[in-house]
């Protein structure tokens, strides 16, 4: 008797993942503005023998230690999708809350870092290029742990479905994009100075 | 279960494509009516440069100039192009509806409220900051809070219709199959999201440098309209237009019953696109060696140009072939090469601006690119709206109305671009400000005749406008049903209809 194979999945791109893609590319080219706009007057301020930041004004250590901490998140985040990926609830739940854990942590951080700081944002055009990439990757590592809490509280909801793995996927998309963007920030503000 | 959601509820929470591609549409229409008066007023004032003639100082002016450009890409064109393709892009590549349709009327409601708060913005004083820095300091944060709005409304929009056209295809439909306009949707929705954030990363910077303290650079209002503008001109109106590269051939394919081939086209569209990525053109990254500026002039002034030619040269033998053509799609057909004439003259006028000896770069000329570019985008629109107009409002639509429209709209563009042009060698000023030493020339009858010529044009652009508006209202508001496939063509939008009303 002749066997009927079931028709072969249709290899399609996942909607939420391309919808995803096509956001972070969008705030990818937002930081890639900011940092254009940032070097390009750098550059012009040391042409003309003037101080960028105040001698002392940026540490390395909190920068280091967000690079650090969102570094670990990678991890956390691609253990999520390898545990949701072979249906491993337990493990999804504990990488998704850790990662976002991370993600809470180093916006603790920064906030803290901001107040200690001392450099007041109209200081100079360095120090309101700081705040405002700094200050918008905040907000794009916030958006990253709610959308992470929401992940959280569908999976606790019981939801557990395809739709449901190509959220976790997107979700990383989005949050190594975040992870991406941050070693620029390390390496030309914190790092380069 | 009875449905017992009230009007304002169902208009409210609507995800339905149609209905939404609907609204942008007609509140695009408004807000190219304000763009459209504000051009008319500043072209009036500009009349009787002796003087101030209807506004009392220069800001005045400056702040109707830069609501004209700023509503007419970001009000007018842009959402215009979102509407058509919210309605149609998902009929041609075979989707039942958008992918993410409460991300799309999320978006369309984020858009209008910003749309409407950059409209108060600009009417309170604020706009994008006036050269002497008399404009009210909160407004100009109110607009810039709009802007925001409005891209973000936009970005959301382009996303889902882009996510449609790659993933929500149906099964068997590869990306170089689908209809020209689709395609020409997916590369410019694509360079919208590339060049979009960096207009908002810049509308940041000014923002959080206005609030709340003596701004640093970058919010002084002085200087807030230098830092944005780069978005509003050459060669970026470029990539606000392009879908109309989309609609014309699809029109004309149809028209002359000769399909174009898809890879020239596709390629086409795609180089013009490159062409018009204008991110790189602000303020910061001037890189202020002679070497590079020539460079940029010259990218500038030739890249467009074969791009534009190539569609051009592909599209006329077909309209040569008089004999094919399908007399019954004369106002679609004759507005779709209308818009590619714009088009065309656009980019040729953009050439010339930046060729440095003519020392157009800052002229009226500027003013001729933009709106010859940004027209043939609303006449491109037009077309769409008397090719597609049974799918967008279901109803029979009226060709010799849109035709009148459509032509009244032309004749405003061409003539107000030619006084533009002309005037831009005598060395009128872009912005011309209440007096001749501003406007930079010497006031003579030959810059005034080509001022009032100028004028004639933008009232021409207002009364096409208007005839839009209200063959669109009176379509909407008709009873006279939709006939079905009136074109009698074989494409995938048309099908779609079809099995839904079989449905």
């Amino acid at each position: 008797m002749a066997t009927i194979l079931p028709p072969a999945p249709l290899n399609r791109p996942r909607t939420l993942m391309v919808g995803t893609a096509f956001i972070t590319s969008a705030a990818l080219m937002f930081f890639g503005c900011l940092f254009s706009i940032y070097f390009s007057i750098r550059s012009d301020t040391l042409a003309w023998g003037m101080e960028w930041f105040p001698e002392n004004a940026i540490e390395l250590v909190p920068g280091g230690m967000n690079m650090a901490t969102l570094s670990i998140s990678v991890a956390t985040m691609g253990w999520a999708v390898y545990a949701v990926k072979n249906n491993d609830r337990i493990h999804a739940y504990l990488a998704l809350i850790l990662t976002a854990l991370m993600g809470i942590a180093m916006i603790n951080q920064t906030v803290f870092y901001y107040m200690d700081i001392g450099l007041p944002i109209d200081h100079s055009e360095a120090a309101l290029l700081l705040y405002v990439i700094t200050g918008a990757h905040l907000v794009m590592v916030g958006i990253g742990v709610i959308w992470l809490g929401l992940l959280l509280l569908r999976a606790f909801g019981g939801q557990d479905t395809s739709r449901h793995r190509d959220l976790v996927s997107a979700a990383s998309i989005y949050w190594y994009s975040t992870v991406f963007i941050y070693i620029f920030i390390w390496l030309f503000i914190y790092i380069g100075k | 279960m009875k449905n017992e959601s009230t009007v304002v509820e169902r208009i409210v929470t609507t995800t339905e494509s149609a209905t939404l591609s609907r609204y942008w549409m007609v509140s695009a229409l408004i807000g190219l009516l304000f763009s459209s008066v504000a051009g008319l007023l500043v072209s009036l004032e500009r009349i009787d440069l002796s003087t101030a003639s209807i506004f009392s100082t220069a800001d005045d002016v400056f702040q109707f100039w830069t609501a004209h450009r700023v509503a007419l890409v970001l009000i007018a064109v842009l959402p215009l192009m979102i509407g058509l393709a919210t309605a149609i892009v998902p009929r041609q590549v075979g989707a039942s509806r958008l992918v993410f349709p409460r991300m799309s009327a999320f978006s369309f409601w984020v858009w209008l409220f910003g749309a409407l708060i950059i409209i108060i913005g600009f009417l309170a004083n604020g706009g994008v900051g006036t050269p002497e820095a008399t404009s009210e300091t909160q407004s100009v944060a109110l607009t810039l809070v709009g802007v925001l709005l409005a891209i973000i409304g936009i970005c959301g929009a382009s996303t889902s219709v882009l996510t449609t056209i790659v993933a929500g295809r149906a099964p068997g439909i590869s990306l170089l199959n689908i209809p020209a306009f689709s395609w020409s949707v997916l590369v410019a929705g694509t360079m919208w999201l590339a060049t979009l954030p960096v207009l908002v990363a810049n509308t940041v910077l000014v923002y959080v440098d206005m609030r709340g303290r003596a701004p640093v650079n970058f919010g002084s209002e002085a200087v807030v309209w230098e830092q944005l503008s780069w978005a509003f001109t050459h060669p970026q109106v470029y990539l606000w237009v392009l879908p109309l590269l989309g609609i014309v051939a699809e029109i004309i394919s149809a028209a002359f019953k000769n399909k174009i081939s898809n890879p020239f086209l596709f390629t086409a569209i795609g180089l013009t696109a490159a062409a018009g990525f204008g991110a790189y053109a602000q303020t910061y990254f001037d890189i202020g060696t002679p070497v590079f500026e020539e460079a940029f002039s010259i990218i500038q002034a030739f890249i467009a140009i074969p791009a534009v030619l190539l569609v051009v040269a592909f599209i006329s033998p077909k309209i040569k072939d008089l004999k094919g053509f399908d007399k019954q799609t004369t106002t679609p057909a004759v507005l779709a090469t209308l818009s590619i004439v714009l088009l065309l003259h656009g980019v040729v006028v953009g050439a010339v601006h930046v060729i440095g000896p003519l020392e157009l770069a800052t002229r009226s000329t500027v003013s001729a690119q933009i709106v010859l570019t940004l027209g043939a985008g609303v006449l491109a629109c037009m077309a769409a709206f008397s090719w597609w107009g049974e799918l967008l409002i279901g109803k029979s639509i009226s060709q010799r109305k849109i035709l009148i429209s459509g032509l009244t709209f032309h004749f405003g563009v061409g003539i107000f671009a030619v006084a533009d042009f002309l005037v831009g060698f005598t060395g009128q000023n872009d912005f011309t400000g209440v007096s001749e030493f501003a406007a930079g020339t010497d006031g003579s009858s030959w810059v005034e005749t080509l001022n009032v010529i100028s004028f004639i044009g933008s009232l021409l652009i207002l009364l096409g406008v208007i005839a839009a508006i209200a063959t669109t209202v009176q379509h909407v508001l008709s009873k006279t049903p939709a006939t079905g496939n009136p074109w009698g063509v074989d494409a995938p939008e048309w099908k779609s209809k079809e099995k839904e009303e079989v449905a």
